[in-house]
């Protein structure tokens, strides 16, 4: 695809590939002139902008010179340092100057832009070329012969290659070796090319094809290989492109011909070895790939000649193309069409090709050919390397990281293979997080929250931390109210003790002095608060009929009356007496009126008269006789009268009004408050006014306040506004707050539900949320099975992932899911505990409510009938996907999928609902797991399981991988079949077995890490992980043979899967040897067993045994795969020589192998496998 | 305090693999190579069991990607043939479903856009063109081309989550929410260019520039819930960008140098949660980075090469199944 143009008749340079933005220098061209006939020069620099969609290049700077020029190079001389921060151009003129710019001060306008300059050479300078590794040298070469290297740190004085070619000549090309930083190429049109040792200072080689035909007008060196060099020939007469290895000089190693007339420039890429370009007066434009001299593409050129191509450097797609009609055309050789139009009709149209009316016409241009469909153009034949991704590491699902690897080919031996590897690893990045969630799994699992507390407590980093803990503790308390009490500070026996002595002293005072101060009334009132909790926790106890505890607390209400009357009437005492002498005559007349109304039978009068007089305790006790309503009214009366600091707590625990008390309480009591109400309220409307009193604690300012609603929340049992709470307090959105939060709100949960304190635990769009986080983060490290556990309902992308999951690897999770959707009948266990769970000993104890009674849809799967008593949570935590029994049938349409999960697939899109369908069971495969499971478990690890009361902490998974010990890595071997084969080494843990349809699915017995089975087991991994270490340093299954070393002489190899485990990466082990030579392996040791059987003489056992470990050296060189196809070949005719015991065959073979190949790549073992083979035929074994 | 517990199985295959992706419940694995064949490989429990060997490309397989599971078994291939292969399972075969065949030159990339846009596949090529395929249901496919997208090519497409602009969490299912269809491309004229669907036509909505060669990969982040577009940029230059844009509207965009390393960075993958990016880089070494809570990306880990090897298939191996 052309990609932009430039209307310049001129040489040109790219910008080297160091340099950004990517900038193309022309020079006007010595041997052209264009239509203007004039000879001024100048040098022009244009940007590349790609993002540019036409096709015009913009020209960013230009220097008038007076010199015309042959030859371009821009070298990055300089480039790195402050000097010439766009490197160097270096130009060779007509006149014999060699001059450097500095295209940075072009560009910049700047008018000093000759860094230096020398007219040393004696006739136009027709070659340059800047030395890839020292980038100050530039090599030039002029005619006569001469070449000159210029160092621009010093540039005045040049050097010679060596003495000067004879007979003299042009040089036309110049050429560093690409490898070799000292060997310098040139070339003259006469068709010799000569390499140059600049540390010999001399001519080492002269290449010619002596036909005398060539006449060289490119001449580049291979990349890669050192050795190699192409030619290009402009003479019509041989228009081909010679490939040379120095190392066969006598003639062309290959010759490229396609062009039909002279080869005018070739330019091979830097990026990709395999393409070459050349130009010619054909007008076509080649790319070759020169390892095999096919053309891979011809551009779609116009019918000009080019006279320079060149590769850009730094865009590995691009190159341009300066053709003789005047332009300079930039391609891509990616192929493709651009949109813009050329604007060359537009100035043909214009007619400024006679610009100074010479009368001359210009040959017709050529348009940008409408020949060049887009369709008939084929891209390059072989895609080029640099679109080649040799890396990628993509994330999967639950952590998972699929990464490729594909080691870079050996250039020296393209013909051995090179490894290309896909790699499948579990990514952990939370590892204090999932150390914890397990252990959270466990305590739930176990029901042990009141430890699990107690540790957390312990363990609390701060007070808060600790009193939260605490309060949550509490919860699973018998007596839950009265530990909250004692947790703000109200210990209820510390109090009665001292209530006793107080009033004791009370008494006395009373008897006395009558003045009393407000203490001991306190007292006395929370002695009855005392008792009245006490009544009322008896009452819970004993359940009684709501009628009767109505009518049992009138009673209390009675008696907290009537003890309360005594607290005004000592109050008024004090008022009367002190203002006993002011008031009498008042006195007498109110008693008189009381008196009347009494006796007419007007309570309310009298009691009216009370008040006014301030007589409260008379009027109380009018009032009681005159009805409720009046007692009431009255007690209303006089809370409104009576302004005393605990008025108000009087007045809520008589008028039963705690809302009140808790909506205008002053916040910095809230502890005393919240006291009241864990001794007053109504389990009713406990959990609200908990609640009240969080949400104002919550509103308040004071952060302190804020912080301790939690507590409030938690004494609710309102999770979803613990969440809200914790959450605003908590800032940042780690793993391990979330880790915390989650510990708090799953306790808290099952001590709601213990103890049936508040409703169902409806689950809130907040909690949800953090939930479905705490989920994504679990799966997100691999916990899928623990993860889903904890997903709420509320449908969203991970629950459907993970549910899918769930079918697809077959893991009863729903019975055991955290969250279920809340139903009637889930709840309705609430009041009646749910049954117990099975009588089995191997059963978790689940607290109530644990299980969710909403498991209709997985139960509809009959549960696997060998284990019908299995614990659920091994069930949840290490089924084996895809041999479950009874989770592939034979016919994959009868596949059940759980009503609930198939619901959530269905409104997400068009598919129908069988293609939610989880992948169908490979062919052949389920079928034959499913009859060969049980079997494989050994009837006395199936009931192991059930005397183990923490499973998980036995299982060594793959999944500790970051801590086990190294293991091998080796090639299962041809014969293996993954999912037939029997675990050699012995099930040393029970933990499996009963759901280990698949016997691959043990870790330990097999040993073999396996991706998918990890998954569900990833949530125990670092903390089994752990246990393991300190139960038993070496982790490794001690049966697991340790011989599998890769290398260990006469180890059986063959049939026999190696148990491996993952190993961190510095403990990679020798490759294995390629299947297809491990028989030279064994048939090599066979045979110095055989002969060692025989020998007698213990020279000879010396020497076999030296033997069969210096062959050592032979496996090594099979494994990197560095021995030629030909040696290799022969050690097989070897091999099978020995299988015939036709050794003297052997030994014949033998010595051909040696005659025929490289001494050292041979030296290391083949002198041995003689003595071998003598040996063998000596002992005649 | 991070680790890389490496189960990892490995393949080993004679040909220069190109991609590997596991579909959506981490259960199979797809890889395309040079040997112009896209593999499934069953890889439950551990396993390693080819299930199907799709052939149809003529060179090799650059990148595969699978659909949605909601719309079956699907999987896409790009070719250096200029092919786009959709292939579907049917009853346990995996068969052709769609080929298409509009681009000039190597398609060097395929995503499948978000689920809730439909079966939309989107497609890279080196002609330089970007092409939107659509399944219409009933075997057709509705084809739209954003022609001359990046100059030379298209090396990366990436689709941005399906969230409504300005939404924080997830629209309530039933009512299908206005969503914009937005995707990221990254090419060979150093650009990283941002892809909107306005009233059926493909535009260009953003134009981000930072990168002073190729743009070798792009990848949009999974929305985790916040109002925060971000996207992974990768180049031969060996830089890797963070571009953010917090505003609702998407207009600003600005970018953060997550790292020069020394060599080309050929892809990056951010983790399914969104807040790991792995970088895979030219000397064969992937790192993994996060973001911590100032903003500032760090790197956790190098999963260097060969970690935890478990097991190998071989290519006799893969024949005999």
């Amino acid at each position: 695809m052309k990609l932009k143009e430039v209307n310049r008749t001129a040489i040109q340079s790219w910008s080297p590939a160091e340099h950004h933005p990517i900038y193309l220098a022309t020079g006007t061209s010595a041997q052209q002139l264009d239509a203007s006939f004039s000879t001024n020069a100048s040098l022009e620099f244009f940007k590349l902008d790609l993002a540019d969609p036409s096709l015009d290049m913009k020209s960013c700077g230009s220097f008038s010179s007076p010199h015309r020029y042959h030859k371009l190079v821009w070298g990055p001389f300089g480039i790195d340092a402050q000097g010439h921060p766009s490197g160097v151009l270096i130009a060779g003129g007509e006149n014999g100057n060699v001059i450097l710019y500095d295209p940075a001060k072009i560009i910049a306008g700047e008018s000093d832009v000759v860094i230096a300059e020398s007219d040393k050479h004696t006739g136009p300078v027709r070659a340059l070329d800047v030395n890839p590794f020292q980038t100050n040298l530039v090599a030039s070469g002029g005619n006569e012969s001469e070449i000159y290297i210029w160092d621009m740190n010093n540039f005045g004085s040049p050097m010679t290659p060596g003495p000067k070619t004879q007979p003299l000549e042009d040089i036309s090309c110049v050429a560093w070796n690409r490898q070799v930083q000292h060997i310098l190429a040139s070339a003259s049109p006469s068709g010799r090319a000569s390499v140059w040792d600049l540390r010999k200072n001399d001519l080492i080689i002269k290449v010619s094809d002596h036909s005398n035909r060539m006449h060289c007008s490119g001449l580049a060196w291979n990349p890669e290989v050192a050795t190699q060099l192409v030619l290009a020939s402009e003479d019509d007469r041989m228009p081909v492109i010679q490939m040379w290895d120095l190392r066969f000089a006598t003639s062309p190693l290959k010759i490229f011909e396609n062009h039909t007339r002279g080869v005018l420039a070739i330019a091979w890429s830097l990026a990709d070895p395999e393409l070459l370009l050349s130009c010619g007066k054909d007008s076509k434009i080649l790319c070759w790939n020169p390892n095999t001299a096919e053309v891979l593409y011809e551009l779609p050129t116009s019918s000009q000649w080019c006279f320079d191509i060149q590769w850009c450097p730094r865009n590995p797609a691009v190159l341009s193309a300066a053709g003789f009609d005047g332009h300079i055309d930039i391609y891509s050789i990616m192929g493709g069409t651009n949109q813009a139009q050329s604007q060359r009709h537009i100035s043909n149209s214009f007619g400024n090709m006679d610009p100074f009316g010479t009368g001359q016409t210009l040959p017709p241009l050529q348009l940008p050919q409408a020949s060049a469909t887009p369709a008939t153009i084929n891209p390059l034949k072989k895609p080029p390397k640099w679109i080649r991704r040799p890396v990628g590491a993509t994330f999967a699902f639950g952590g998972k990281l699929v990464s490729l690897e594909n080691s870079k080919p050996n250039p020296q031996q393209p013909q051995q293979p090179t490894s290309h590897i896909v790699h499948i690893s579990q990514v952990v990045t939370e590892t204090a997080f999932l150390k914890r969630s397990d252990q959270l799994q466990a305590t739930l699992s176990a029901g042990s929250f009141v430890d699990f507390c107690q540790e957390k407590i312990d363990a609390a980093e701060n007070e808060f931390e600790k009193i939260v803990w605490s309060f949550l503790k509490a919860n699973f308390d018998s007596d839950i109210r009265s530990r909250f009490l004692e947790l703000l500070g109200y210990n209820k026996e510390e109090l009665a003790l001292k209530n006793t002595v107080d009033a004791a002293t009370d008494e006395a005072e009373e008897g006395g002095d009558q003045v009393l101060n407000e203490e001991p009334v306190e007292e006395e009132q929370e002695k009855e608060i005392e008792e009245g909790e006490e009544k009322k926790e008896e009452e819970e106890k004993e359940e009684e009929e709501k009628k009767d505890e109505e009518e049992e607390k009138k009673e209390e209400e009675e008696e907290e009356e009537e003890e309360e009357e005594e607290i005004p009437l000592e109050e008024v005492h004090t008022c009367t007496f002190t203002f006993t002498e002011m008031i009498s005559t008042t006195n007498t007349y109110v008693d008189g009126l009381i008196t009347q109304a009494l006796l007419t039978g007007d309570f309310e009068g009298a009691v009216e008269l009370c008040l006014h007089d301030n007589r409260m305790a008379d009027s109380i006790i009018l009032a009681i006789a005159g009805g409720a309503e009046l007692l009431e009214k009255t007690q209303k009366k006089y809370f409104t009268k009576t302004h005393s600091k605990i008025t108000k707590l009087i007045s809520a625990v008589v008028m039963k009004d705690w809302h009140d008390i808790l909506k205008t309480c002053e916040l910095q009591n809230w502890r005393e408050a919240l006291a009241a109400v864990m001794t007053y309220a109504q389990p009713e409307e406990f959990s609200s006014l908990c609640d009240l009193l969080g949400d104002r604690l919550e509103a308040s300012a004071d952060t302190q306040l804020q912080a301790q609603a939690c507590l409030c929340y938690i004494c609710a049992g309102n999770v979803e506004k613990l969440v809200s709470c914790w959450t605003r307090a908590q800032s940042g959105h780690s793993p391990l707050s979330l880790q915390d939060l989650v510990e708090k709100v799953m306790v808290m949960q099952r001590a709601v539900e213990q103890t049936q304190r508040s409703g169902p635990a409806a689950i809130g769009v907040l909690l949800a949320e953090k939930m479905s986080q705490y989920a994504n983060l679990l799966a997100s490290q691999g916990s899928l099975s623990t993860a889903i556990t904890y997903l709420p309902d509320n449908t969203n992308q991970v629950r459907h992932r993970l549910r899918c999951y769930t079918i697809v690897l077959n893991i009863h999770s729903k019975p055991f899911s955290h969250y279920t959707k809340t139903t009637p009948l889930q709840y309705s266990s609430a009041a009646a505990p749910p049954p117990p769970p099975p009588a089995e000993p191997s059963s978790p104890p689940h607290p109530p409510g644990f299980l969710s009674q909403y498991t209709q849809p997985i139960l509809s799967q009959p549960a696997p009938p060998v284990y019908p008593g299995q614990p659920p949570i091994s069930h949840c935590l290490s089924s084996s996907p895809p041999s479950h029994p009874t989770f592939f049938p034979t016919s994959s349409s009868s596949f059940p999928i759980p009503p609930s999960s198939a619901a959530s697939f269905q409104h997400g899109g068009p598919g129908s609902p069988g293609s939610y369908m989880p992948l169908p069971p490979p062919s052949g495969v389920s079928g034959t797991q499913l009859d060969s499971d049980p079997e494989l478990i050994p009837a006395s690890q199936k009931t192991g399981l059930h005397g183990s009361d923490h499973p998980i902490f036995f299982s060594v998974g793959p999944q500790n991988g970051w801590n086990d010990p190294p293991a091998l890595s080796r090639a299962p071997k041809k014969k293996q079949v993954p999912e037939h084969y029997t675990p050699p080494a012995p099930i040393t843990s029970p933990i499996m077995a009963p759901l280990g349809a698949d016997p691959q699915a043990l870790p330990i017995s097999s040993g073999t890490p396996q991706a998918m089975n990890q998954a569900p087991h990833g949530v125990q991994a670092p903390y089994s992980g752990m246990h393991q270490q300190q139960l038993s340093p070496p982790a490794m299954n001690p049966a697991m043979p340790k011989t599998s070393v890769e290398g260990a002489p006469g180890a059986p190899t063959g049939d026999v899967i190696q148990p491996l485990q993952s190993i961190p990466a510095e403990k990679i082990m020798k490759k294995p040897i390629p299947d297809e030579h491990l028989v030279l392996k064994t048939t090599f040791e066979g045979l110095i067993q055989k002969c060692l059987a025989v020998a007698t003489d213990p020279q000879t056992k010396r020497k076999l045994d030296d033997a069969n470990k210096r062959l050592e050296a032979l496996y090594d060189k099979l494994r990197e795969q560095t021995l030629s196809p030909a040696i290799v070949g022969g050690l097989h005719n070897i091999a099978r020589t020995i299988e015939s015991r036709s050794y003297t065959e052997g030994l014949n073979i033998h010595t051909h192998i040696v005659s025929s190949s490289n001494f050292s790549e041979t030296s290391a073992f083949m002198p041995v496998l003689k003595v071998v083979l003598t040996q063998a035929n000596k002992l005649g074994v | 305090n991070y680790l890389f517990a490496c189960l990892a199985q490995y393949f080993t295959v004679t040909e220069f693999q190109h991609d590997a992706q596991m579909d959506y419940y981490g259960t199979r694995l797809a890889t395309c190579s040079s040997d112009r064949t896209v593999k499934i490989f069953d890889v439950r429990n551990g396993g390693q069991i080819l299930v199907a060997d799709l052939r149809g490309h003529e060179g090799p397989v650059w990148q595969v990607a699978w659909a949605h599971p909601m719309f079956g078994n699907i999987l896409a291939s790009c070719s250096y043939d200029r092919k786009v292969i959709v292939w579907k399972e049917e009853n346990g075969a995996w068969d052709k479903m769609y080929e298409y065949t509009g681009h000039e030159s190597s398609v060097n990339s395929v995503c499948w856009g978000p689920y809730d846009f439909g079966l939309i596949l989107a497609c890279g090529s080196s002609d330089g063109a970007i092409s939107l395929l659509t399944f219409t249901g009933d075997q057709q496919w509705d084809v739209k081309k954003i022609s001359n997208a990046h100059t030379i090519g298209c090396n990366a497409v990436s689709w941005a989550p399906a969230v409504v602009p300005g939404s924080l969490i997830d629209q309530p299912t039933g009512q299908k929410p206005n969503y914009v269809k937005r995707f990221v491309s990254g090419g060979c004229d150093n650009l990283v260019k941002l892809w909107k669907e306005e009233e059926g036509q493909w535009k260009e909505d953003q134009k981000l520039e930072a990168h002073s060669d190729w743009v070798r990969d792009v990848g949009w982040a999974p929305s985790i819930g916040l109002p925060t577009s971000t996207i992974a940029s990768c180049s031969q230059d060996g830089r890797v960008f963070i571009w953010t844009c917090d505003d609702p509207a998407g207009n600003t965009w600005s970018a953060k140098l997550l790292h020069k390393f020394n060599d080309v960075v050929w892809h990056v993958s951010w983790s399914i949660t969104g807040n790991i990016l792995a970088v895979s880089g030219g000397d064969n070494k992937v790192t993994l980075w996060k973001e911590s809570m100032d903003g500032q990306w760090a790197c956790i880990s190098d999963v260097s090469k060969g970690q935890g090897a478990v097991s190998t298939i071989t290519d006799t191996q893969q024949n005999e199944q």
